[in-house]
């Protein structure tokens, strides 16, 4: 089923968990539709026909049968569970992790958070997974390093995020069961780096796993 | 035909649904009596679960909604499949979880940029799903937010898939609910807003539809609260009755509550 050898069921995204963007949208948060700030972590799914990998292709979206307008690409660390994880706390939620990659989301601009975003965040392709799954002692200390054609767009320090590896781990099992070879990408910079056809865009966690595409014309 | 997936003595098994409701095993040919099986999800590999809200011009009016302009779809996870006859949950210290019954079409086939006119080609069957609802989750961020709908075990389906053919014209089935034996929900597939040719098209001018994928079309009005101990029925008139006991959170996870 997946063209990605890693990600076997679920591959679960944290959206509005980079500390710095969700602190300066707070006074959009009071407003409509959204009518006060996410009290839970913000969560979506990249289904399968997203899944790709290190070195892919990532196919230039089209809409309504023209090429998309823009794409944007945010990196997160993402973190390989090794066994079936169930409502585990936090202090026992890293024993539940294989290892540490990373994945690239690649979309449309986001435009809003109120409804599910299948039009910008379910393209095929768009969501290349690392090759290699690293075990990490601390993935907190970790950061996550973008370029787009050799120029740094985002760096988010894991610290950075609202919510912790260890924390979003314990809260998502107690809604989904987790299972070896699903895959938590746990935080993406707030600001998403636009990107043209023909680009190449290179993430890395140093010491840990590097991650390369190119976007499709 | 019918088509089904149990558990019998410890494996999966594939079987068809025979007219006397007897189980056929597709391996051997055994005939297997329903009282020695533990019903499974029909579908085997399931892939992209695509589910839509307020499709329904009733069920929107209901939660005083406008009618959406365009489909509201989110997406579930696996993890909330189960069978026929099998264990949902309430989840500890809420106030409103409700059942959905809901028509579900199958992909059969692998297709991109699928037109209106051929998407019927694309399907395989039909299913019924109860795409149970926890209105204490619900926050305005990806709304429905997937606290509130990718739980485990929150989304029984079956009892089988039954192939389109057998069913034929969709436009106008029967849709009913009963809580403990008492009709609570009644709407038709008539009233439909986005129909599954539309979705079809929708969907697959943004992804790639593969084998496997559904497609819960939403649900009609008729809301009400669930409680451990309760019995539902979902039931779709040509395509099957879905039966969901449901149970505490500390029964249904057990050592692991």
């Amino acid at each position: 089923m997946s063209k990605n050898p890693i990600v076997k069921g679920k591959l679960v995204c944290v959206a509005l968990n980079d500390a710095e963007q969700f602190n300066a949208m707070q006074a959009e948060f009071a407003e409509a539709p959204y009518k006060g700030a996410p009290q839970q972590p913000v969560l979506y799914f990249k289904p399968h026909n997203t899944w790709s990998t290190d070195g892919a292709v990532v196919e230039w979206a089209q809409v309504d049968g023209s090429p998309a307008e823009q794409m944007v690409v945010g990196a997160s660390l993402a973190v390989v569970f090794g066994k079936e994880c169930c409502r585990v706390s936090e202090a026992e939620a890293l024993d539940y992790v294989e290892g540490y990659t990373l994945v690239h989301d690649f979309s449309l601009v986001e435009q809003n958070y109120y409804r599910p975003d299948i039009k910008g965040k379910c393209l095929d392709t768009s969501a290349p997974i690392g090759a290699d799954v690293v075990a990490v002692a601390d993935p907190q200390a970790l950061t996550v390093v973008t370029s787009v054609n050799g120029m740094v767009v985002n760096e988010t320090p894991v610290s950075q995020l609202v919510r912790g590896v260890a924390e979003l781990i314990s809260t998502i099992s107690y809604i989904m069961t987790l299972q070896p070879g699903d895959v938590i990408a746990v935080g993406f910079p707030g600001q998403r780096a636009p990107v043209a056809p023909g680009d190449k865009v290179h993430s890395v966690i140093d010491g840990v796993t590097e991650l390369n595409n190119t976007l499709g014309q | 035909m019918k088509h089904a997936r149990v558990l019998f003595n410890g494996s999966a098994l594939d079987v068809t649904v025979e007219a006397d409701g007897q189980l056929k095993s597709k391996t051997d040919g055994q005939l297997i009596n329903e009282a020695d099986v533990t019903w499974l999800c029909p579908v085997e590999a399931p892939g992209t679960i695509f589910a839509l809200g307020l499709n329904y011009a009733d069920h929107a009016a209901e939660l005083a909604f406008e009618p959406p302009k365009e489909p509201l779809v989110f997406l579930k996870g696996a993890n909330t499949l189960t069978g026929h006859k099998q264990n949902a949950y309430r989840p500890d210290n809420i106030e409103f979880q409700h059942y959905e019954c809901e028509l579900v079409a199958v992909i059969g086939k692998e297709g991109k940029n699928i037109s209106r006119e051929d998407a019927m080609d694309y399907i395989s069957g039909y299913t019924v799903c109860n795409d149970f609802a926890i209105r204490d989750y619900l926050e305005n961020y990806y709304r429905p937010n997937l606290r509130v709908k990718s739980r485990d075990s929150l989304c029984p389906i079956g009892p089988w898939l039954i192939d389109k053919e057998d069913v034929g014209d969709i436009t106008n089935l029967k849709l009913t609910t009963h809580v403990n034996g008492e009709l609570t929900q009644e709407g038709t597939t008539a009233d439909i807003i986005f129909d599954l040719p539309f979705l079809v098209e929708y969907l697959s001018k943004i992804m790639t539809l593969k084998p496997g994928d559904m497609i819960a079309t939403g649900t009609p009005k008729g809301l009400k609260d669930m409680q451990p101990g309760d019995t539902v029925v979902c039931e779709i008139e040509k395509v099957g009755a879905l039966v969901t006991h449901i149970v505490s959170e500390q029964t249904f996870y057990g050592d692991k509550y």
